[in-house]
């Protein structure tokens, strides 16, 4: 992580091009119902809240990514610029990849890897497996 | 159409390249528990050559499907000689250890300012090719089945010609067809070389869909699903690889009653399937039968 | 060196305790139907489960319930798994028996999931104080259950194929199957009970697993599998003695190479360990019957 935001100051001081990378900030809280989450999207571009853009978000299990795979929904802005609203229904907890698509004003896709459980969803961290 | 049916559509075309490849083997009479690795070799591969070295995606498929096909001749050269769950378990300890090595492989290039390449246990992000190239999925989708479509046919007229009844003379009773003059362990590792290069184009494909890929999406998991479809499809005709995929990731998929309890219900039709069917759905019988209907 | 040398190799035989059990099971039903169970570990993780639904209901439930628990309900999955994918296959083809286990293993890691839906569930802990030192070695109080365990599933074992009536039927139903029909020993029974007694086997090794990490997850199915697999295989696949060999070997070589290589080498190594056996000795990785 810490790599990451090292990379990233180190191109925004370096290259204005660089600084077009779309970042995304994910949060969810788990509805009760099983499996079902309520996200809310953050979208930036060197800082700048996205909006107006479509965004379809779907998601795929990482140890079986093909047959896995949860129907994509389109987010609604939320009350925040930059901001998106989606209801995510996964089929079990854990780990999975959410695939995000930006059409409109900017064009982009992204994957996001989130650890899902009862308490709502965390960036995955990589554990050594037992 | 649909995005969820046009992304449901891919998906299956996609695992279709994987069971195609589980099949091929199954014909040559074993059983691979590692189909996933050239999968997974093939995307790797694939998406270095694009997202890398900048090469367009025909020729880094080309290129893919040379380094599947190497491995997996690579992995049945020592093993062949082995049989049943020895030949699978050799396979399967060869995916596993192609499987860490994509967990130690750390090697990123700066493309457009950013780090890009395979970031070990992190994953390989921004395999763009296809979506720079502003193909929409209902476009790549047609690309997929274009692909599977061309190596159906061309598998379906290999099996009709004298290919197809020598390769099931040497999966049934390779001693008999080594009697009957034919290099058994040469044909084996062709039809092992084509199921390795199958499996590889299926992963770049697969690859510059998901744009992302990781070590833990070419586990063990996605090869036994790739086994198990061609075995429940029916190893009568290479038809049914297919629709041993559609069954699972189409039908089930795509009912939402199941919704949670899909592989309850998928699991509990498999087994009984293979009560009845030990062959598959689409086993030799049944296509003769079909066969004779439509002659 | 030399104190992290023995440290190590106390750590892999206690590692290679836990796994003996779980790889006679594995060789159990390999043995005497040569078909390999794929949803062995899944039907042990369902009875993990069933225990940590019990303890979380009935928290005034001691360890040696919930392991009575634990091994009915493996017991019974496994039953019902050699009834969908054994026993109709007990002729026909060993492939399509395989990927039938694989579809239950699907179905039971469902059944897991849906029981307790979160991903990581507490389970109680075997032991809590202090490990053990002993000479400057640290010895866990859970290894040694383990080792106890071991011991005591083997002279168990040994004692049911050797000295009993159902033991004898399965020696002689794996010499010689014909003959064995012929003198009035029903195959499709014996090899239920084989099944049963596998997953019992089992059962009381997964649980001791999951009481020693106080944790179950979904992935402890796999796990449990591709133990019993990889050591029934290093010791030669289908010998009872050699399984045990290959689960401390397994456990060994595991500890070792995760202190000098790391996590990730040190299953690299196991599997170069596997392929390299197969693909040099292929003949070491044959042994006809289970006694």
């Amino acid at each position: 992580m810490d790599r990451k935001a090292f990379f990233l100051i180190a191109a925004l001081a370096a290259a204005p091009a660089a600084a077009q990378r779309t970042e995304a900030q994910l949060e969810c809280r788990f509805t009760g119902t099983d499996f079902v989450y309520d996200c809310a999207l953050r979208l930036e571009r060197g800082a700048t809240p996205i909006e107006g853009a479509r965004v379809t978000v779907g998601a795929d299990m990482p140890s079986m990514p093909m047959a896995h795979h949860v129907r994509p929904v389109e987010a609604k802005p939320g009350a925040a610029p930059g901001e998106y609203r989606f209801r995510l229904a996964l089929e079990m907890p854990g780990e999975w990849a959410v695939k995000l698509r930006l059409d409109g004003p900017v064009r982009e896709q992204l994957v996001l890897r989130y650890e899902f459980d009862d308490k709502g969803a965390r960036p995955a961290v990589r554990r050594a497996r037992k | 159409m649909d995005a969820y049916a046009v992304s449901v559509l891919t998906n299956i075309g996609l695992l279709g390249f994987l069971a195609l490849s589980a099949y091929l083997v199954l014909l040559a009479g074993e059983m691979s528990f590692g189909q996933q690795a050239f999968f997974g070799i093939g995307a790797y591969c694939g998406g270095m050559l694009t997202a890398m070295a900048g090469w367009p995606l025909p020729l880094a498929a080309l290129a893919a499907m040379a380094a599947g096909a190497a491995a997996a001749v690579a992995v049945a050269l020592p093993t062949l000689r082995l049989r049943g769950l020895y030949f699978a378990m050799a396979t399967l300890a060869a995916a596993e250890m192609a499987r860490i090595g994509f967990e130690l492989l750390h090697w990123q290039v700066e493309v457009a300012g950013e780090p890009v390449g395979p970031d070990g246990t992190q994953g390989f992000r921004g395999i763009r090719w296809v979506f720079e190239a502003g193909l929409a999925p209902e476009g790549y989708a047609v690309l997929v089945w274009t692909a599977l479509a061309a190596v159906t046919a061309l598998l379906a007229v290999a099996e009709r010609a004298r290919l197809g009844a020598t390769l099931r003379a040497v999966g049934e009773d390779p001693a008999l067809a080594a009697a009957l003059g034919l290099d058994v362990h040469r044909f084996k590792l062709g039809v092992i070389a084509a199921s390795g290069g199958l499996a590889a184009l299926g992963g770049v494909l697969f690859a510059h869909h998901n744009t992302y890929i990781e070590p833990r999406n070419f586990d063990v998991m996605l090869g036994v699903h790739g086994l198990a479809y061609a075995l429940i499809g029916g190893l009568g005709t290479v038809f049914g690889a297919l629709v041993g995929v559609a069954l699972d990731v189409g039908l089930l998929e795509g009912v939402r009653v199941f919704q949670g309890y899909r592989m309850i219900v998928f699991g509990g039709l498999v087994a009984l399937l293979l009560v009845l069917r030990p062959r598959g759905l689409l086993d030799e019988e049944t296509v003769r039968w079909i066969g004779r209907r439509f002659s | 060196m030399l104190a992290d040398l023995l440290q190590n190799t106390l750590d892999g035989l206690a590692a290679g305790a836990s796994y003996a059990p779980v790889a006679l099971g594995f060789a159990l039903i390999f043995g005497v139907l040569r078909r390999a169970n794929l949803s062995y570990g899944p039907a042990i993780m369902l009875g993990c489960y069933a225990a940590a639904l019990a303890h979380g209901r009935f928290p005034g439930l001691g360890l040696g319930a919930l392991a009575a628990i634990a091994l009915l309900a493996a017991v019974l999955a496994g039953a019902y798994v050699e009834r969908l994918c054994f026993a109709p296959h007990r002729r026909g083809s060993a492939v399509a028996a395989m990927v039938a286990s694989f579809a239950l293993w699907m179905q039971l890691e469902e059944i897991a999931t849906l029981m307790l839906p979160r991903h990581v569930v507490a389970f109680p802990a075997l032991y809590e104080g202090e490990p053990l030192a002993i000479a400057g070695l640290v010895l866990r109080v859970e290894a040694l259950a383990a080792i106890a365990t071991a011991a005591a599933v083997c002279a168990l074992l040994a004692a049911i194929l050797y000295r009993s009536r159902f033991g004898l039927a399965v020696r002689a139903l794996v010499a010689a199957p014909l003959a064995a029909e012929l003198s009035g020993i029903r195959p499709a029974r014996v090899f239920f009970l084989v099944f049963a007694l596998a997953s019992a086997i089992g059962g009381t090794a997964g649980f001791l697993v999951a009481a020693t990490d106080a944790q179950i997850t979904p992935m402890m199915g796999l796990w449990l599998t591709f133990k019993g697999l990889l050591a029934t295989m290093l010791g030669g696949l289908g010998s009872l003695p050699g399984a045990v060999a290959g689960a401390l070997v397994l456990g060994l070589v595991e500890a070792h190479a995760q202190w000098f290589l790391g996590p990730q080498l040190r299953d690299f190594v196991v599997y170069l360990l596997l392929f390299s056996l197969l693909a040099a000795a292929p003949r070491w990785m044959r042994t006809p019957s289970p006694s």
